[in-house]
């Protein structure tokens, strides 16, 4: 069995964890983050991209309001090319009575978030699809993140400072020494998803920042730690109908923010308590729900064309909490084992917002370093990470760079703009087990044809690769071997970039000639890969096919089915590490045909 | 006033408006686009699998498994083998060869990705890719052709028995454009450089023995003729295998199909979206169909007819709609649909489900003689028809019977209205002027 030792092990490759172990990095520790899938598939890739300004939580929940704001600032800084400064409103729509707005006003002044009354005339000039019969707009700075960048950013800088990342490891035990009341957490032993090969690693100090999954993390130290697991569905609109963060200005609920970020609008979200964060499903009463709330902020929104829709699980927590997960403090929680559970060696960071990430983090290592006796000032505070140089994001980035480098023959991707080049580095550069890890890179498949055209053509341009490459092919050793920090990941979303960078990929205008008698191993399964995607795609559309969304559906059914016939192609039984996952959306035990009565807002609150 | 008003320029409605023609009625067809053999491999697909996924040899006899109220069930072998037979006949007088496999089976073709997919008719260059040939496959590829790539395929048909093997030719060869698609790629080819420098890098690679397969851009209204010119300068069997759309093949096949439909009299009028429709008290107690109105740049254009045939197509062609609440509705009549209500009741958890969607099976219900009726089983409109694949109880995607079904249906609702009207009609339009 392979053996690492390591000061700091890190378990999750969320926004947190990677946050954790660019900080950890930074202070000079030695560094390793195990993540059991890809960076980002958890929560992190699964929220509706918004960096609160506090505005959200400022009534409720003034603690959270005030870690926003200050990681807001921060952010900005770090992060820039993550991030597109759309500012937010908070709208006070018919549906909105009472002294909220008065008392929203106030709470903003007392925890010092910028917040300005504007003219209804200022923001309808501003967003012209607002509901006309809004009573008053306050603009604050909210924002809109790109999770899967700025996580690959925060990665990449992690890497720089010396950190090691273990993408599709998954911890099967923590390593304890000591007897019951003395227990010492001293590392875990882990699995390659990619090979089954198991690895220990010895830690000085174990970090659980798996998110939704720590309880489950905590379990193996003998810990109880109760998440309260809260789903909240998402959905993408097609078109980016607004292009300032839009906020109801109440307590918040569901279905009442609307999100810009990069070409569409998420809808968000719900909150609803689940018992298992893997096992999510959505159905039609809470996509219906979103779109009636939806409607009451911008009129008509229900009748626009819906992309996706999708779930993550917030890792709420309050100690002794037992009420809606909608009523969760959203502020973050450090657990200190040590001191509750007379577990050393161990800290859980849990709750908290991707906004205040780097925050949990900084607390995290605080603490860390307090119990290693170890003073080493926190610095991810104004230390940014790679990439900033190209400015906030804004839409017409990629357009832009197309464009200007006459890239048009190289798209594979024209929904989202993704380039041959772009899908090379990154499946070069990146471990790819799936095309999903392809689309958190890229954005391959995020658009509106939601992988129609452009899964057989990256399937098909990564089996050419493989089959191609003149070294091991790609895959051939563990994905997380071949990580180059020479390509910058900050910029793999940039196609001029990539179109510069050197890329080891055998020049495309070679001939080729695979062999006649011995059939080449491919490297990656293209046909699991395609059936893979397909589904993983599918999952995501079943909740909102309708109208114009189902017609595109039934002509990706012509092509997968009738014109290439994917279900009858060899290897049917293979299976990748996601495969069950992409396919799990059991029917419910019962359908509810309506929504559960709606509570008192105050409650529900 | 014309006898027939075909709406929808898809398989359904250019051949039964040929059939309509030819048999002597008026007929005009109006369409919002074109159809969707545009997007599809441009071979005529009967019934490739049962809806238990068994994949089916004989199309004609493994009908007879489909369950009863499949509308391939509605017509006899005799009607399907003559419907689809006068098909290759206008494509064959266009220049375009189609050609099925022996005694009624099924032709097994190499898709894009390497699956072998079965069709019942194919144009004559996509069957010379047959899979029951044994003769090697030479898979051509162009790079920074988006789509379509030799290598997966081939490594695909050799992992089923197959002998191919891929070879990468670069893109210059036929175009000088910065971003072609396949179609732009077709008119190229009919340059005669592009071809005598396709010819020039291709004579010194191939084996004896060999069947060199490209992707389906070997030109438009010249194909024929090209293929044969390559095949006896390269001395080796040329195939084709269709693309991911835009489909050459499919363009080849619309623009034949409606070139026989101006030969037979009749016409297409694409851009005109139906927007609303008038209805009379008819002798026979059921409203008629007196106009259909479309849009025009101006205003309003108000068509007259004896008697309309919907040909509209389901989800993909644009004949139905669907609303977040679980609605849903005809586009053009408002005609009611037997889609389940609930849309957790539309799609099954796996893409791929061998059983397909619910969804999918929904779909206009007509009676013996092609004509819409509602739930009840009533008739809707005395002189409106309707074929292809709006048709209810046939997911005709899943069960590869997307073109035939289209045909079958179009001649046999094509037969039903001069059954049932033709005295009246042929009367009706000696004495009528407005159009």
């Amino acid at each position: 069995m392979r053996q690492l030792q390591t000061e700091i092990l890190v378990i999750g490759g969320g926004s947190t964890g990677t946050g954790v172990a660019w900080d950890a990095a930074l202070r000079g520790f030695q560094t390793v983050l195990v993540e059991k899938r890809d960076l980002t598939h958890g929560t992190t890739g699964r929220y509706h991209g918004l960096v609160h300004s506090g505005g959200r939580y400022v009534v409720k929940d003034p603690r959270s309001a005030e870690e926003c704001i200050q990681e807001n600032r921060i952010l900005r800084q770090t992060h820039t090319h993550c991030i597109e400064d759309t500012g937010g409103f908070f709208v006070v729509t018919p549906e909105d009575e009472g002294d909220y707005p008065d008392r929203f006003e106030r709470a903003c002044h007392d925890v010092g978030i910028p917040c300005s009354e504007i003219s209804i005339a200022a923001a309808l000039k501003q967003e012209p699809l607002l509901n006309p019969r809004t009573s008053r707009v306050f603009q604050l700075p909210d924002a809109a993140a790109d999770s899967f960048l700025a996580t690959h950013a925060t990665a990449q800088a992690a890497r720089q400072a010396g950190a090691t990342l273990l993408i599709y490891h998954e911890v099967l035990d923590l390593l304890l020494q000591g007897a019951e009341g003395d227990r010492r957490v001293v590392g875990a032993r882990v699995r390659d998803m990619t090979n089954g090969e198991e690895v220990m690693i010895h830690a000085d100090m174990v970090i659980n920042a798996s998110g939704a999954w720590a309880g489950q993390i905590a379990k193996f130290a003998g810990v109880d730690v109760k998440i309260i697991p809260g789903k909240g569905v998402m959905i993408a609109m097609n078109h980016r109908i607004v292009n300032t963060v839009l906020n109801r200005c109440k307590m918040p609920a569901d279905g009442d923010i609307i999100v810009p970020i990069h070409t569409v609008a998420v809808i968000g979200t719900t909150d609803e308590k689940v018992t298992d964060p893997e096992r999510l499903r959505i159905e039609p009463w809470e996509v219906a729900l979103m779109l009636e709330e939806g409607e009451k902020m911008v009129p008509g929104i229900s009748r626009a064309r819906v992309l996706r829709a999708w779930a993550g699980v917030r890792p709420l927590y309050q100690e002794g909490f037992s009420g809606e997960s909608r009523d969760v403090t959203r502020a973050l929680t450090l657990l200190d084992h040590r001191q509750r559970d007379a577990v050393s060696g161990f800290l859980t960071i849990t709750g908290g917002k991707w906004t205040t990430f780097r925050l949990m983090a900084e607390t995290t290592l605080d603490k860390a370093c307090e119990q290693l006796g170890i003073r080493r000032p926190c610095t991810t505070a104004t230390t940014p990470v790679p990439g900033i140089e190209q400015g906030h994001y804004w839409l017409g980035h990629r357009l832009h760079e197309v464009e200007e480098e006459h890239l048009q023959p190289e798209l594979i991707c024209e929904c989202e703009l993704v380039t041959r080049a772009m899908l090379e580095q990154a499946v070069q550069h990146n471990p790819t087990v799936t095309l999903d890890d392809l689309r958190r890179d890229v954005r391959l498949g995020m658009g509106p044809c939601q992988g129609g055209f452009c899964t057989y053509r990256a399937v098909c341009i990564l089996h050419t690769l493989a089959q191609n490459a003149e070294s091991p092919p790609p895959q051939a050793s563990s994905p997380n071997e071949r990580l180059d920090s020479a390509w910058e990941v900050a910029y793999l979303q940039s196609p001029a970039h990539n179109s510069k960078v050197p890329g080891k990929a055998p020049a495309s205008t070679t001939s080729i000639t695979s062999g006649e008698t011995s059939t080449p191993i491919p490297s990656f399964d293209a046909n699991l890969l395609l059936r893979d995607f397909l589904q993983e795609r599918w999952k995501g559309l079943t909740p909102i096919l309708w109208g114009q969304q189902l017609k595109q559906e039934r002509l990706d059914e012509l092509i997968y089915l009738s014109l290439l016939n994917v279900e009858h192609l060899p290897g049917e039984e293979a299976t990748s590490p996601l495969t069950d996952f992409y396919r799990y959306n059991p029917q419910p035990e019962q359908f509810p045909v309506n929504p559960p009565e709606p509570t008192e807002e105050s409650s529900h609150d | 006033m014309i006898d027939l008003l075909v709406i929808g320029a898809g398989l359904t409605g250019l051949t039964a408006a040929i059939r309509a023609a030819q048999a002597g009625l008026t007929v005009r067809v109006i369409s919002q686009g074109v159809g969707s053999q545009l997007w599809g491999a441009g071979t005529i697909d009967l019934l490739g699998y049962l809806p238990d996924h068994t994949p089916v040899q004989m199309p004609l006899v493994a009908r007879e498994q489909l369950p009863p109220e499949h509308p391939l069930r509605q017509v006899d072998a005799a009607t399907i083998d003559k419907a689809l037979a006068s098909v290759q006949d206008w494509l064959a007088a266009e220049g375009f060869a189609y050609v099925g496999a022996d005694q009624g089976a099924n032709l097994w073709l190499p898709s894009a990705v390497g699956a072998k997919r079965p069709t019942y008719i194919a144009p004559s260059t996509q069957a010379a890719a047959r899979l029951d040939d044994p003769a090697p496959l030479h898979i051509v590829g162009f790079d920074r052709l988006r789509d379509f790539y030799p290598t997966l395929l081939a490594d695909n048909l050799r992992r089923q028995g197959h002998d191919a093997r891929a070879h990468m030719l670069p893109l210059d060869l036929i175009t000088q454009r910065h971003d072609a698609n396949n179609v732009h790629l077709a008119q190229e080819f009919e340059e005669p450089a592009r071809f005598d420098a396709l010819v020039g890098s291709l004579r010194y690679v191939i084996k004896p023995g060999e069947r060199i397969a490209f992707p389906a851009i070997l030109g438009l209204a010249k194909h024929a003729q090209l293929v044969a010119d390559l095949q006896s300068a390269i001395g080796a069997p040329i195939a084709e295998i269709p693309t991911l759309p835009p489909s050459v093949p499919g363009f080849r096949l619309h623009n034949a199909l409606s070139h026989q439909l101006e030969k037979a009299g009749g016409r297409v009028e694409t851009n005109m979206k139906p927007l609303e429709f008038g209805t009379e008290k008819s002798k026979s107690e059921k409203d008629n169909i007196t106009w259909v109105a479309t849009a025009t740049s101006a205003r309003p254009r108000r068509h007259y007819a004896h008697a309309y045939l919907l040909a509209t197509g389901g989800f993909l062609g644009g004949g139905f709609n669907t609303d977040h609440t679980g609605r849903s509705w005809e586009t053009v009549f408002n005609l009611s649909l037997t889609l389940p209500r609930h849309r957790d009741q539309w799609f099954r958890p796996e893409f791929l489900d061998p059983a397909g969607h619910a969804l999918f099976q929904g779909g206009v219900q007509v009676n013996h003689a092609w004509q819409p009726v509602d739930a009840q089983g009533k008739l809707v409109y005395g002189n409106l028809w309707a074929a292809g694949n709006l048709l209810a109880h046939a997911d005709a995607i899943r069960s590869r019977s997307h073109e035939a079904l289209a045909i079958v249906t179009a001649a046999a609702a094509v037969e039903a209205i001069l059954v049932q009207h033709q005295p009246a009609i042929s009367a009706g339009s000696a004495t009528s002027s407005r159009t």
